[in-house]
């Protein structure tokens, strides 16, 4: 079980390292000539629902990969439920596998839906439990009794997933025969599949109406209070943003310009220059 | 997945009660299958049927009709054999690129490795350096070479193919596509030239006890070949499986092709199996989920050559010899063209491919150009000219029925938007709501389809 904090002890950010689920330090990311994140400091504490934010091209994506795995860092360290996922021994920098940062317990969901098409939604949860499986390949090719044990046990984890995002009378159906808001929802199931203790979420509410935003932040909120899980989300609705954030951390141009409670990055002169400008004036 | 609900033991005894409840599970299987689907459980019973029989029958009835009253095209002894031979390797190239996506264009390499597995373990070709092992063999003791039984040579076959098989996926890794396909194409054509060059190979090594002294030995026996090769021995029986051995030979292929498609089924309905699917449809995204993309290709590639390595061997071991030219490139092709003639992804596809193909390349071509020679000698001979009636085979197939004999439920839906949007239908799903953003195909949101921009410009591989 993760540590549940009070919201106000996650909103002043003060807490020592065990409270921290995600710690990154001096985190930096070039291509070729461009800055794409510079010197980030950011962590996440246990348990907190905490939104990254930030214009077009500020480097939160590229943030989001670097702790996936997916991108290694030019420089910085990254420690994730006190293991590293990234360090430096001297100017060389060391990553995990993305496959590897999995295992230690991230899940994550892509800001253009990537699902496996033309497997079924039932198949696209069970890859992600793939992680958690221990039988071999020559266990699959003799049926032994335990990989057939592990098989249906993984079937059962995956129905249970699937009834959690409401796509249990779906699990035959192919992932892209699906409509899109069922895509997003299976996202999360597969996320959910590799038994994570951080969901990243890569803008999981872009393209939806109002309604159906309203029902995925709820789904959050339930994901923390049920499952204890901590979530690192991307979103460019600031209504979801301000609504469901515990913190949130403003990037422009690769750097953090502002960090905080929703109520106090929404004071923010800078972010408000920055990003917040335009839509707190749309807004009012 | 009937059987795996109920209670299963675990270790040895349990593995055996499981099986035994699986067969003692067919005949009820198949009563219900019967009294469902009538037409198609009676259909495939007599195929079933057919193929079994038709070893002896083709061997005793129909060549002597063929001889005596009418010139039929049918395939005899040896042809057969080939068919489960072409087959089984169909079966391992279909796990390469059918379920795992990655298109290999050497797969002959694999095929020629199995071959000289068998010739060198199998052989007197080896008494000439002074090595000399009979252990089980099917020859009188002290004769010269290596001699080992076929079964333990198929054992071997397939660990030293499958090492092969994840040496060529080694370096390929990181390639995808056109790129995968260029360096196996290589492969293919440097194994075969191995063998073919290293006739008298002059090497010598002195490291402290080991000293090795080569001078102009015979590796491989050069564009000769090697030969004699001992055929497949079964030896309380006294059965000899060799290229006079008629119906027992193509029993033996039988044999394998039959536990070559267990295999490849029971993978494919698998854990590795769902992860070769991943990588598959989004190499990315499975790593991301968790998916050991480098483990679970080089098995793919590993496993995959492996049948090939079975079928090397039972070939060489089958025909008493191995040569180089046998393991031409156009090998490669015609392994692929039966897989994707069948259906890609498809096991039942790429045996029908490969059934079809070897059938059409050894009888049926042959037949025609030998009547054609018969009536009008001055025309061309269709035999000659194989490699372009594939190609017009495939061009006709890729019009017409571009997802193969049997398709794959994936092919099928890859090729056909229609198709995907009448088995919704179908299916009872309805189409998705107005307000619902429509998902862009696959391949579409790299190009630029997706409104939003990538975060960093000219960053391809945004996620």
């Amino acid at each position: 079980m993760s540590m549940l904090r009070l919201p106000e002890d996650i909103a002043t950010g003060h807490m020592d390292d065990s409270a921290l689920l995600v710690k990154s330090r001096g985190v930096t990311k070039r291509f070729g000539g461009l800055l794409a994140v510079n010197n980030v400091d950011f962590d996440i504490p246990r348990g907190s629902i905490v939104s990254l934010i930030g214009p077009n091209g500020a480097g939160k994506t590229t943030f989001f990969n670097m702790i996936t795995g997916y991108y290694i860092p030019t420089s910085g360290e990254i420690t994730f439920d006190d293991k590293p996922v990234v360090r430096m021994t001297g100017t060389k920098v060391k990553a995990l596998k993305p496959h590897q940062v999995t295992a230690l317990g991230i899940g994550r969901t892509f800001q253009n839906i990537r699902l496996f098409g033309t497997m079924s939604a039932l198949d696209n949860v069970r890859v992600g439990l793939n992680v958690h499986l221990r039988s071999h390949w020559w266990d699959s090719v003799i049926r032994t009794p335990g990989m057939l044990h592990e098989e249906q046990k993984s079937i059962d984890e995956s129905m249970e997933l699937l009834r959690l995002v409401d796509l249990d009378t779906r699990s035959e159906t192919w992932a892209r025969n699906l409509p899109y808001g069922d895509q997003r929802r299976l996202e999360i199931a597969r996320a959910l599949a590799t038994r994570p203790k951080l969901l990243l979420l890569d803008e999981p509410t872009a393209g939806m109406n109002s309604s159906e935003t309203r029902e995925m932040t709820d789904f959050f909120r339930r994901l923390r209070s049920e499952l204890g899980l901590t979530v690192l989300l991307i979103e460019h609705d600031m209504r979801v943003v301000m609504d469901i954030s515990d913190r949130i951390t403003v990037l422009d141009h690769g750097e953090v310009i502002a960090e905080g409670s929703p109520t106090e990055v929404r004071a923010n002169p800078r972010v408000i220059e920055a990003y917040l400008g335009r839509g707190a004036a749309e807004a009012s | 997945m009937s059987a795996s609900t109920t209670t299963i033991g675990s270790g040895v005894g349990g593995w055996f009660g499981f099986l035994g409840s699986t067969l003692g599970s067919y005949p009820g299987r198949y009563r219900k299958a019967l009294k469902e689907h009538r037409g198609k459980s009676i259909g495939l019973t007599l195929l079933f049927l057919a193929i079994v029989t038709y070893p002896v029958i083709g061997h005793y009835v129909i060549s002597n009709i063929s001889r005596t009253v009418v010139p039929l095209p049918y395939p005899d002894d040896t042809v057969s054999t080939f068919m489960m031979i072409f087959a089984i390797m169909a079966i391992g190239l279909n796990v390469v690129v059918g379920f795992a996506g990655l298109l290999d264009l050497g797969y002959v390499a694999f095929y020629a490795i199995g071959a000289y597995c068998a010739a060198f373990l199998a052989s007197p070709h080896f008494g000439a350096l002074g090595i000399n092992l009979t252990f089980l063999g099917n020859v009188g003791p002290g004769a010269a070479g290596i001699h080992l039984p076929y079964w333990i040579i198929a054992v071997v076959a397939i660990i030293v193919v499958a090492t092969f098989g994840a040496l060529l996926g080694a370096p390929t890794l990181r390639l995808r596509g056109d790129y995968l396909a260029i360096v196996t194409l290589g492969f293919g054509e440097i194994v075969p030239l191995f063998f073919k060059n290293l006739s008298s190979v002059t090497f010598s090594l002195s490291l402290g006890p080991i000293n090795i002294q080569l001078q102009n030995a015979n590796w491989t026996g050069g564009v000769q070949g090697i030969n004699p090769i001992d055929p497949p021995f079964l030896p309380i029986l006294g059965w000899i499986f060799d290229a006079r051995s008629g119906p027992m030979a193509v029993y033996l292929g039988l044999f394998l092709l039959a536990i070559a498609i267990l295999v490849a089924r029971n993978l494919e309905l698998s854990r590795i199996g769902r992860a070769w699917g991943a990588i598959r449809e989004d190499e990315t995204a499975a790593e991301m989920m968790g998916v050991n993309t480098v483990r679970t290709k080089l098995l793919a590639f590993a496993l995959g050559a492996s049948f090939a390595g079975v079928a090397g061997s039972f070939q060489a071991s089958y025909l008493g010899a191995s040569t180089s030219d046998f393991f031409d490139f156009s090998i490669s092709i015609l392994v692929l063209i039966m897989v994707i003639l069948g259906g890609v992804g498809n096991i039942w596809g790429a045996v029908a491919g490969a059934f079809v193909l070897t059938y059409v390349d050894k009888t049926l071509l042959p037949y025609i150009g030998q009547r054609i020679g018969d009536i009008a000698p001055s025309l061309p001979n269709p035999a000659e000219y194989n490699f372009l009636i594939y190609g017009i085979i495939l061009v006709i197939m890729m019009r017409f029925r571009p997802q193969g004999f049997l398709p794959s439920r994936q092919r099928e839906a890859e090729l056909s938007v229609h198709g995907l949007e009448e088995a919704d239908l179908a299916m009872g799903i309805e189409a998705p709501e107005l307000d619902n953003v429509s998902v862009a195909p696959p391949g579409q949101e790299e190009t630029g389809g997706d409104a939003r921009t990538p975060e960093v410009p000219g960053e391809a591989r945004d996620l």
